[in-house]
């Protein structure tokens, strides 16, 4: 039964993983693309780390518990300081000066111009 | 033609290169002659001698500890030399002055000629360059910062036992102190953690490691022979090399701590320690 909610667990953690890298590698720019960053460290790290999490506590002793429980408390520090880092890079694109994309500053429009 | 010669001359090395590492011991092969002299006494000795299970915390601290000690007093040194070439001393007044009033977030530029609240708690000094009062970095910076600290220190305590050290662990105390800084500003973390404060613990750090040694000395032994310290922690001569390396580690870790924290913030504010990132 753990195996089976385990390999689950895993698997929606790795389609978050795989989601997160496409989208780095699709979206238009800075901005857009730190938010599949962000969701990737956060979502993706959460299940599969809940996941070895559970399969560590499937003979339960003292040990396995305590690696267990490290392994949640990595979840949830990862869980509270990934969103803030986000957000502190995107606030200094904010602060830099960085123009968010849309349909009119578009990079590869701009160069076909001239 | 020149470009030719080069590339003929590197293509000679690399071939010798390739050429010689054909004769070196395969990875991990048991009969290599780094593995057949020295390593099999260390895996087997180091609990006998030492009752430390990690060997290479045994062997960095206490077989080839002489050799940590001047490690520390490298990394000391860097520090020195970081604050005798970015620290200057010059005391510019600058023509503005930002205050921030805490408790309504309005900023109050100061010219030459006003009137400073110098020691109001009501307001708070910002950098000239300043950077908007950011609630969620402070909030998150100050729920995890105790964390990371007994983390660091986790690790230097632990360090007989699983991989870590004063090292590592003084690295993590240097990161937390940066984290400090930056999400507060260079002035709040220079109140807490002093550059004074700095500057001693860097040195305190080394002197604790060498003075280890001397003790030793006192009790009979070798320099940073830490068995000879049995009689005075009352325990046997491997648990009295342990408690050596602890020390020792101690030393190192609060070594590194400071000078992590001295080098940023000379870096970061070009040496004047006033404003900064």
């Amino acid at each position: 039964m753990i195996d089976i909610i385990t390999s689950i667990l895993l698997f929606l953690g790795l389609f978050f993983f795989l989601g997160g890298s496409i989208g780095i590698i699709r979206f238009p720019d800075f901005y857009s693309r730190l938010h599949p960053a962000g969701k990737l460290d956060s979502m993706g790290v959460l299940l599969s780390l809940c996941a070895l999490a559970l399969y560590t506590v499937k003979s339960l002793t003292m040990g396995n518990f305590l690696t267990a429980a490290k392994i949640i408390f990595i979840v949830s520090f990862v869980f509270i300081t990934s969103p803030t880092a986000t957000h502190a890079i995107i606030d200094a694109g904010m602060r830099a000066g960085l123009k968010h994309w849309n349909k009119n500053n578009n990079q590869d429009k701009k160069e076909e111009k001239p | 033609m020149k470009k030719f010669a080069v590339i003929l001359g590197l293509m000679i090395w690399g071939g010798l290169l390739i050429y010689i590492a054909d004769d070196f011991p395969g990875w991990g092969d048991p009969q290599a002659p780094a593995s057949v002299n020295l390593s099999p006494y260390y895996i087997e000795q180091s609990i006998p001698d030492t009752d430390v299970p990690n060997v290479v915390t045994s062997i960095l601290a206490d077989y080839r500890g002489f050799d940590t000690m001047f490690e520390t007093a490298v990394i000391f040194t860097a520090g020195l030399a970081c604050l005798f070439l970015l620290r200057s001393y010059s005391t510019k007044e600058p023509d503005v002055y930002l205050y921030r009033h805490t408790a309504t977030g309005v900023i109050l530029r100061i010219e030459k000629g006003g009137t400073i609240p110098v020691g109001s708690a009501d307001f708070e000094r910002i950098d000239a360059t300043w950077v908007p009062h950011d609630l969620i970095i402070k909030t998150t910076c100050r729920l995890i910062l105790p964390f990371v600290f007994i983390f660091a220190l986790y690790v230097i305590a632990h360090g007989h036992h699983s991989p870590g050290g004063g090292f590592q662990g003084g690295v993590i105390l240097g990161a937390a102190t940066i984290i400090f800084a930056i999400s507060y500003n260079l002035r709040t973390a220079t109140r807490n953690i002093t550059e004074r404060f700095a500057a001693f613990f860097s040195a305190a750090g080394v002197l604790l490691y060498a003075s280890t040694g001397v003790l030793c000395m006192f009790f009979g032994g070798n320099f940073l022979d830490y068995g000879a310290l049995a009689p005075l922690f009352g325990t046997t001569i491997a648990g009295a090399r342990s408690l050596g390396i602890l020390i020792v580690e101690i030393g190192v870790g609060m070594s590194v701590m400071a000078v992590m924290s001295s080098i940023y913030y000379n870096i970061s504010s070009n040496g004047r320690l006033n404003e900064g990132l």
